[in-house]
């Protein structure tokens, strides 16, 4: 009886999981297909399977559009913005985790960014735009900025609860071995946050390299500065008569984090959990 | 010696915190205080000046029939959103956690959406609703698959809820997964032992242990759903007739399509409360969950 039942209950699960991936597939497969058909053969028949190699939609955009130049920008942003999280961010958690318990100060700002997480985009947004132009920043190195700056409330309150829990005797006798306490920061403890910083840096990484309401508000009126969403909403705004071009330029625009996720799906998956299922 | 070292190394911590602090200040504190004061005045956002007039545009926002719609719609998706993720995800990530062969290849698949631009997926689900709908209601003949659901007053927002969910459930299920494993699993063979069946097992063992993960993804997803503006944007922009207006999209509208700045940032603030106030209800809620289990 329990076997007909375990028998029973792995069906179920083979069947939700078989439904579940398929519904998670269908748009990548109908991506893929539209973007090598002519608009005459997705009209005939929008399932089926390209009958020949076409390849002028992926022409049309990076001849038209400039897809590298856009492509350069995500990639310089995001890179530019994760480096800078990398330092500035892991800095000031560990001079806030070590020295909360001893200073107002570091309460205070703690309280104070940790408080920024629930503060929704929109509030900002409108007097961001006008602040960023006053300061001659609505370029891409404001973008860089704001991005560094929004992703701190978060990483920070994650990574000051995770140094908390760090003990401190390898600093201290480090210092005793002579270490200042920039070296002891850049030797022993960096290395030791390396599960919860790869944890901030997998979900900024894909947060910015996907942000599209930032760029929409700093840098809409600068077509030459567009990162790739920016790209692909003012790219189906342009062409939206031709579909089949569109989604060759959503199959572009997918291919870079495309390659990432095959090649290092298990560190972005085990960056996401190591830290979020330990607090 | 030691006294100097000691507070040589205050100084150095001290220096530590300011390039993100004086970041902080002058992109979040500085312009929040300046939306604050503009909240005030009838300043268009372009012209030169502006007035100072009180709290007029807060009166106003409460008498706005827009902006009260806005705000339905968004509690209406909030909640829809937020319990269709947990149940879904949760569902999917009972099913990935067990023994099924091909687990490696669907956790891969669950995941996939994760990773793509907000923007990507709803303008790809855009022309799905646009070409596929018509297809099924040809083959079907049934009413509801006459056109893109995009292009229904009624219908717009459901499908504006599937693709977030589409999307949304992917990081929940892998951290879910995880939350899983950490569930002793000699836990699980006492209480079969004692006599107890599946449902009291999934009651009393894994919902305590996947409560912190829980806990996440609620305070995520409501927050996700409070602020909707990407999906939106790119499917609907809030139309057809105004029935997708979310209040970020009302907001954004607002400042930069109507000229009306100072109205939109008065309506930002009003926003801003809301969430607050959900999100420590939210914590609470959890939080004493928590306890009672």
């Amino acid at each position: 009886m329990t076997k007909n039942k375990n028998i029973l209950g792995r069906g179920v699960s083979y069947l939700i999981a078989a439904v579940g991936a398929l519904v998670i597939l269908l748009p990548f497969y109908v991506t893929v297909i539209t973007a090598f058909k002519t608009p005459e053969q997705s009209a005939k028949n929008f399932f089926s399977f390209p009958t020949g190699l076409y390849l002028d939609n992926f022409k049309s955009v990076f001849e038209k559009a400039g897809y590298f130049k856009y492509f350069m920008n995500s990639v310089i942003v995001t890179v530019s913005s994760l480096i800078l999280i990398y330092i500035l961010v892991t800095m000031i958690s560990y001079a806030i985790a070590r020295s909360m318990r001893r200073s107002g100060y570091y309460k205070v700002i703690y309280g104070l960014i940790v408080l920024g997480m629930f503060v929704p985009f929109q509030v900002i947004m409108v007097p961001l735009v006008q602040f960023m132009g006053g300061l001659g920043l609505s370029n891409k190195f404001g973008l860089i900025l704001l991005h560094v700056t929004y992703a701190a409330m978060q990483a920070v309150f994650l990574l000051v609860n995770y140094i908390r829990n760090v003990p401190e005797d390898l600093e201290e006798a480090a210092y005793i071995d002579g270490c200042t306490t920039v070296q002891a920061y850049v030797k022993i403890v960096l290395p030791l946050l390396k599960p919860m910083t790869s944890t901030v840096l997998v979900l900024n990484a894909l947060w910015i390299w996907n942000d599209f309401q930032m760029p929409l508000m700093i840098l809409n009126k600068l077509p030459e500065t567009w990162t790739l969403p920016l790209f692909q909403y003012n790219f189906k705004s342009q062409y939206s008569f031709d579909y089949n071009m569109a989604f060759a330029s959503y199959l572009i625009a997918m291919i870079p984090v495309l390659i990432a996720y095959i090649c290092a799906q298990k560190h972005i998956v085990a960056g996401l959990t190591a830290g979020a299922v330990k607090s | 010696m030691k006294k100097s070292k000691v507070l040589n190394r205050n100084h150095i911590l001290f220096l530590f915190t300011l390039p993100i602090l004086i970041m902080y200040c002058v992109f979040f504190i500085i312009p929040l205080l300046m939306g604050m004061k503009n909240s005030f005045t009838d300043w268009s956002g372009t012209s030169p000046d502006y007035n100072f007039i009180g709290i007029k545009n807060y009166i106003d926002i409460f008498q706005d029939e827009r902006f009260r719609n806005a705000l339905i719609f968004n509690f209406k998706y909030t909640i829809l959103l937020t319990v269709g993720t947990v149940i879904i995800s949760l569902i999917i990530a009972i099913v990935l956690n067990q023994k099924i062969r091909g687990r490696g290849f669907f956790r891969s698949v669950f995941f996939l959406p994760a990773i793509l631009s907000l923007v990507t997926v709803g303008l790809i689900w855009n022309e799905l609703f646009y070409r596929v709908i018509p297809l099924i209601g040809e083959a079907t003949g049934w009413g509801l698959f006459e056109s893109s659901w995009l292009g229904s007053p009624k219908l717009a927002m459901y499908a504006i809820l599937l693709v977030n969910l589409w999307q949304g459930c992917a990081t929940p299920i892998v951290l879910l997964i995880a939350g899983l494993q950490s569930v002793p699993q000699d836990l699980y063979e006492a209480a079969a032992i004692d006599g107890a069946n599946a449902w009291q097992r999934f009651k009393s063992i894994t919902i305590p242990y996947l409560i912190p993960v829980l806990n996440i993804v609620i305070v995520t997803s409501v927050k996700g759903g409070l602020t909707t503006f990407d999906y939106i944007k790119a499917m609907t922009d809030g139309g057809p007739m105004q029935s997708t207006e979310s209040v970020g999209i009302l907001i954004y509208n607002h400042a930069m399509q109507e000229g009306r700045f100072g109205y939109s940032v008065a309506e930002s603030m009003i926003l801003f409360l809301i969430i607050a106030l959900v999100s420590v209800v939210t914590m609470r809620m959890t939080e004493n969950k928590k306890v009672g289990d």
